[in-house]
Order: C-alpha cells, then sequence, then structure tokens
C-alpha cells in the first residue's frame, strides 16, 4: 500500500520538549488514517456517516498523494487546486479528519509490557472524549476502559503486533455494546509502542435482536390466554349455542373485551420496544410537567366518570415544572401512573396528582409525610428507578395517591417487572404498565419510587431533572406557554421547612 | 535518581503505576461478577468453571499492589493526597479481591443448580438483582477512575433498592421450597448467591467511601437514607 507511507518528513508542528507523547502521535497520524479506513471499510453494515468518512479520507489521501508527487504544492498552498483539481492536504487535515470522525478512536502507546502506568492514550478523538469522559492527551489506559477483555487485545496489539477485533457491553442501566478494532501502528520513535483503538457503537443492533426475541417470547406467552379463550368461545357459538340469542349476546362481548385486550398488550409490548431502543440517547426537548399532567387528567374525565372516582389535582403555575423531556413519554408516564391509580381505587375514591418543582435530588426522593407507607405498621418503601446521573440541580416530581388496596412489601422490588401481577388482584392491565414508566424515567435520568401499605394505598412518585435555567421568552416547545406572562418560579428559594417538607404552589 | 526532579517524576509514575493496578483489577473484578452472575442466569457451566478458574489473577494482583504500596509508603513516606491514595489502593485491593471471591463462589453455586431442574423465574429474580449490583460496581469503580465526587456519593446514597431485592428474592425462594421440598437444594444455593449478591453491593458503598475518602480526605459524615430503617421501628420485618 504505498498510501501507507504518504508523508514527508516535516517539522513537528510542537516543540521538542513536549516530549515523546506527542511526537509520537504525529508521527503516526497517517498510518492511522489508513486503519481507521480500512478498519472502518470491513464493517458489516458501514453507515452513511463512517462511508463518508471513508470518502473524506480516500479524497484525502488521493489529494496528497497527488499534491507530493507533483512536488509543486508546499505546506503554505493548502487550497491551492492540483493538477488533478483537488485541494492539497497536509497532516493537520489528517489529524482533524480523525478529530472528527463520528466513531471514538485512539492512539494508545506503551512502552514495556509490564509497564501498565505506561498505557496512556496518546490520542482521542472528539468522540472518543466525550465517550470515555478523558483529555485529548495523557489519559491512563485502564482508567478509561478495564474490561479485561479490552486490555488483552490492545496488548496484542502494542505488544504482539496482531490485529483484534472484538466485543464488549459496558454494563451498568444504560448497557451499551460496542465492537473495538485494534490494530498495531509500525513506529521507530524511541522504544515506543502504538496501536490505533476503534470503536463503533452495536448498541441499536444487539438490542433489536434481543428485543425481537423478547418480543416473540412473551407476546406469544401473554396473548396465548385471551386467545385461548376466544377460540373457546367461537367453538361454543358454532355448537350448542348457536341458536340462543341472549348467550350469543354475552359471549360476543366478551369476545370482544378479550380482542381488545390482546390489542392493547401488542401495543404495549411495541411501545416498550420503542422506549428500550432508545434509552441510552437522552431525550432533547423541553415538556411542562404540571401541563402535560392537567391535560392528561382531562383526557381521562370519562374512565373517572364511569368508576365515579375523584382526581384532585395540585399543580403549579405553568411554565414553573419546565423539564429535560420527550412530550410524548412523559405524557406516557402520566398516563400509565393515572389508570393505575383509577384502576385500584374503589368507588367513590380519591387520586391525589400533586407536581413540585425545585427539589433537590435528596427532596425529590424523600417521602412526603403523608405518604401511605407511614400511615401503617407494615408499610413499605421501595426506588424502582434511581437516577443514573446526578449533574442536575433541581428537579421536578409528580406524586399520584391512592386509596385503593395498596401493594404489599414483597411485592414491591418486582412491580417493574414485566407482565408481574400481584397475587390475588384481577386486572384488566397487560403488565406492563410500570416497565414502561420505569425505562421512560431511566433514559430520562430520573427517578422513580413507590410506597404502600396495606389497607391505606399506594403513592408512586417520578421526578425528572428540570432545565437548568429560567425559562425565556421562546424557549418553550408549547405554544400554550407564551398566553401567560411567566415569572422566574426557578429563582424563587424552594419553600420548604425544617423537616424537608415540601409546600406545593 | 540523580537530581530532585527524576525523583519526583518518578514517585508520580510510581503512584499512577498503583492506580493503573487497581483500575485493572477492577476491571477483572467486575467481569468476575458480570460473568458469575451469566453463568447462574443461563445454566451456563462452562463459563462458571471459567469464573472459578480466574478468581487466582485476583489474589495475585492483591498480593502485588499490597507489595507494592507498601514499597511506596516505605520508601516515599508519602504524605495528604499520596499517603491517602497509596492506602485507598491497599484498601481497594483487598475489596476488589473479597469481590471476586464472592463471585467465585456464586459460579461455583451456579455448577449446583445447574445440575437441577430449571428454576427460571428465580433465575430471572437473580439476574436482575445480580445486574443492579454489577451496575453499582461499575459505577463506585468508574468513580474510583475519574476521582469524581459526585458519582461516589451517588452509589453511596443508592443501596436500599439491592436490599430490598435481597429482601424480596428471600421470600420468593422460602415459598418455592415450602411449596416444593425437592428444590430446597437448588434454593438454599440461590439464597447465598443472593446473599453473595448483597455483599458485593456493600462493596461498592465501601468503594465510595474510600474515594471519598482519597479525595476529600475526610469521612463521609451523616446517615445512609434507609428508608426501610424508618419502618423497623414500627414492627416491620425487614431484617433478615
Amino acid at each position: 500500500m504505498p498510501l501507507l507511507h504518504p508523508f514527508p518528513p516535516q517539522p513537528s508542528p510542537k516543540p521538542a520538549s513536549q516530549g515523546l507523547r506527542s511526537s509520537v502521535a504525529g508521527a503516526a497520524v497517517g498510518a492511522v488514517a489508513i486503519m481507521a479506513l480500512a478498519a472502518m471499510g470491513r464493517a458489516d453494515t458501514p453507515t452513511a456517516a463512517i462511508a463518508a468518512l471513508i470518502v473524506v479520507l480516500i479524497g484525502v489521501g488521493l489529494g496528497y498523494w497527488t499534491a507530493r508527487t507533483s512536488d509543486a504544492v508546499q505546506k503554505a498552498d493548502v487550497g491551492a487546486p492540483t493538477p488533478f483539481g483537488f485541494p492539497s492536504v497536509d497532516a493537520q487535515s489528517y489529524a482533524m479528519a480523525l478529530e472528527l470522525a463520528p466513531n471514538p478512536l485512539m492512539l494508545v502507546s506503551g512502552f514495556e509490557p509490564d509497564d501498565l502506568a505506561g498505557r496512556r492514550i496518546s490520542f482521542a478523538n472528539a468522540a472518543a472524549r466525550e465517550l470515555l469522559r478523558i483529555p485529548r492527551e495523557g489519559a491512563l489506559l485502564v482508567a478509561a476502559m478495564r474490561d479485561p477483555v479490552v486490555l488483552e487485545a490492545i496488548d496484542e496489539s502494542l505488544f504482539g503486533g496482531l490485529d483484534r477485533i472484538i466485543s464488549y457491553e459496558t454494563g451498568g442501566p444504560q448497557n451499551r455494546f460496542w465492537r473495538m478494532w485494534t490494530k498495531p501502528i509500525p513506529t521507530t520513535a524511541n522504544g515506543g509502542r502504538l496501536a490505533m483503538v476503534l470503536l463503533r457503537d452495536e448498541t441499536d443492533t444487539r438490542l433489536n435482536e434481543r428485543m425481537r426475541a423478547d418480543f416473540l417470547a412473551n407476546a406469544s406467552h401473554e396473548l396465548r390466554t385471551p386467545l385461548a379463550s376466544l377460540a373457546g368461545f367461537i367453538e361454543t357459538l358454532r355448537g350448542h349455542a348457536k341458536d340462543d340469542v341472549a348467550a350469543r349476546e354475552r359471549f360476543l362481548a366478551i369476545m370482544s373485551r378479550q380482542a381488545e385486550r390482546m390489542a392493547r398488550l401488542i401495543d404495549d409490548l411495541l411501545s416498550l420496544s420503542r422506549i428500550e431502543l432508545n434509552e441510552h440517547i437522552r431525550p432533547q426537548g423541553a415538556c411542562d410537567l404540571a401541563l402535560t399532567t392537567a391535560d392528561v387528567a382531562d383526557a381521562l374525565a370519562p374512565q373517572l366518570a364511569a368508576k365515579s372516582v375523584k382526581v384532585q389535582l395540585s399543580l403549579p403555575d405553568r411554565g414553573a415544572a419546565m423539564i429535560v423531556g420527550d412530550r410524548d413519554q412523559i405524557v406516557q408516564v402520566i398516563q400509565n401512573l393515572l389508570d393505575n391509580a383509577i384502576k385500584y381505587s374503589l368507588a367513590g375514591g380519591v387520586v391525589r396528582v400533586e407536581v413540585a418543582y425545585g427539589l433537590t435530588l435528596d427532596i425529590a426522593a424523600a417521602s412526603r409525610p403523608d405518604s401511605p407507607r407511614l400511615a401503617a405498621a407494615m408499610g413499605g418503601r421501595m426506588s424502582l428507578q434511581t437516577p443514573t446521573w446526578v449533574g442536575a440541580e433541581r428537579y421536578a416530581a409528580l406524586r399520584v395517591f391512592d386509596e385503593g388496596p395498596g401493594v404489599a412489601r414483597e411485592h414491591l422490588p418486582r412491580l417493574t417487572e414485566r407482565f408481574y401481577r400481584v397475587e390475588g388482584q384481577k386486572s384488566s392491565g397487560t403488565g406492563l404498565g410500570l416497565a414502561i414508566v420505569k425505562h421512560i424515567v431511566n433514559r430520562h435520568r430520573g427517578g422513580f419510587f413507590v410506597e404502600s401499605a396495606l389497607g391505606v394505598g399506594a403513592g408512586f412518585c417520578v421526578y425528572f431533572p428540570m432545565i437548568p435555567t429560567a425559562p425565556v421568552a421562546g424557549a418553550p416547545t408549547d405554544p400554550r406557554l407564551s398566553e401567560k406572562p411567566r415569572h422566574a418560579f426557578l429563582d424563587d428559594p424552594v419553600p420548604q421547612d425544617s423537616r424537608g417538607e415540601i409546600k406545593l404552589s | 535518581m540523580s537530581t530532585n526532579e527524576h525523583t519526583l517524576k518518578f514517585y508520580g509514575e510510581e503512584l499512577d503505576q498503583l492506580k493503573a493496578e487497581v483500575a485493572r483489577m477492577g476491571g477483572l473484578a467486575e467481569a468476575q461478577v458480570r460473568d458469575s452472575i451469566e453463568a447462574v442466569a443461563q445454566r451456563d457451566v462452562a463459563l462458571a468453571e471459567a469464573v472459578v478458574g480466574r478468581d487466582h489473577r485476583l489474589d495475585q494482583l492483591d498480593r502485588e499492589i499490597e507489595k507494592k504500596a507498601i514499597r511506596l509508603i516505605a520508601l516515599r513516606q508519602p504524605v495528604a493526597q499520596d499517603l491517602r491514595r497509596t492506602v485507598g489502593a491497599l484498601k481497594m485491593a483487598s475489596i476488589l479481591e473479597r469481590t471476586g471471591d464472592y463471585a467465585k463462589n456464586i459460579a461455583k453455586r451456579g455448577l449446583v443448580v445447574a445440575d437441577g431442574e430449571p428454576m427460571t423465574p428465580l433465575t430471572r429474580s437473580i439476574e436482575r438483582m445480580g445486574r443492579l449490583v454489577a451496575g453499582r460496581l461499575k459505577d463506585a469503580l468508574d468513580a474510583y477512575t475519574s476521582g469524581e465526587l459526585d458519582q461516589a456519593m451517588a452509589v453511596w446514597q443508592n443501596d436500599e433498592e439491592v436490599d430490598e431485592h435481597y429482601n424480596s428474592l428471600f421470600r420468593e425462594l422460602l415459598t418455592y421450597m415450602i411449596g416444593d421440598p425437592r428444590m430446597i437444594n437448588s434454593c438454599a444455593h440461590l439464597l447465598f448467591v443472593a446473599k453473595n449478591l448483597e455483599r458485593i453491593g456493600d462493596y461498592a458503598t465501601n468503594i465510595a467511601e474510600i474515594v471519598h475518602y482519597e479525595v476529600t480526605g475526610e469521612e463521609i459524615m451523616g446517615d445512609r437514607p434507609k428508608w426501610t430503617g424508618l419502618d423497623k421501628s414500627a414492627g416491620a420485618d425487614s431484617e433478615i
């Protein structure tokens, strides 16, 4: 490959005192560009971005090569047309191409196999810095990546001169799957060794595969019951209930309910799959928790009337509880929590819905003095999702309390499990509602907990990071927000007394 | 080592070396925990045996780190944060070594459980708890390698989830054992698996404490928010 040596010996852009690391990195940039190109090109399903990068790199390489052979272009002439009509490219441009590549890409240097602290990341491009939270150069390799499989593969490239391709996962609640390419880079710099490390995110592919398998297993299992019942009724209607009008009407009503249940189940399963697919991507939009809650409560009016259950809302002014969130998903959270509360309420019961804002994490995650847990001896509390990111300063919380039968302690940890139903409770739900809530909350870096006592009721609370600054005119995505002048609620001190109780506006 | 500068540089490198060794050991312990859970959940005998076979690596690393830390203390007499980092590395190594022991124990029990009938709902519960614990261990180690105090505090504050999972699993296992005495053997092993996971969760908390000490020089003050503790006085059976 003649392209492997496209670099003319040129003065290092950095002063020599910056030491070996920079010079090693500089000398190898060109080689890495080609290696990255080869590795990316080998990918089974190259994304558009990778394809674009390859084009850029090929263009860059070709441009440089032509510039060099023609021997007419100096470093200063970047941008001048070459005989072939390409702008010429210098080492800086190669470095920039690597820097801007969408895949995390690193150069790892090392000296001796047993010198662990000597293995440093000599160069990390923007994607790698963002992913591993490391500086551009000089990070300790093991501080950035410590999976033994990863370290072993890098060692084999550094000291064994081997190409390796491995897969690994990061673990944790926002688990991600990665494929990693490592390749040795020939270098003559004083005894140091170099390897290129390229990562590609395969989370989507892997989750898709897993979800398809899960979906099939779950769906076939859960759909079997209503399907068996339908089949039974069809059999009966064909047989001895053929001419019995009253029985036929009754059966058809049951069959219609079963069919609705199946449709709901499929909707929920699909919705859960979609949420899980995006779980590692943080939401971007803004959403008013109070306004959204009011909207959802309005839409539930018919359901409330049918069960003669009342909803008691205490919400702050609009524009106060602005959270970072995907409005559709937040609607889903509120809807599922309210649905549950209404479902488990007895006729004539009251569902209390509160939104509070400007809370610190401690207060958002704390019990309210009127929580059902504290009302009875056997009350329990369980965090169903703890925030995976604690960078937010203020949180807005939604709390939904019902006066239903409550949930026994031992069931609390399993409430968000798919299809988990508390024994002895006959429910028309799909068993997926709280699982959906949990996954949405996780995606939003929020928290979710339940408090309950048998015979007293249950309270579910979700809290989300608020938008850090006070809302400014024009910022909110919801057009209704601008109807009324807003105040700088977020600058107000949080109203609370010494016991940490939050007063709702 | 003729000049002062050279000495200082060498000393800093030694500290880095220590931290690097601990981070690598952490990665290994993390992988052991993850694999041991997977071995139990998937009834994967080969993986369980691999976990058992790899445990000596952790013992070896523990000894090496201890040797290096003691050498560093003896020869360099570190003070202030350097001393805390050295002592922290010592403590981390022994915590990670014990974490590895628990993972090995889980894998061994996985071998026994794989001999019996599959108990899918139970192993699924174990897997859920295991994933939770592995996530906490990861967060704690991330906090250690990055020296981020906030992250360490988040780990330190949130260990109620693991406890509640343990309590719930305990009840579930009892129900199974009462229902079918033939399952007592496997269930008893799973009970120990759950206990081991709970202990690993506690170690994650300890790591968070070490990070806090290393960064600030102070121990974490105040009580952890233990919601279940509040109920205990009211007669609930949270202590098992």
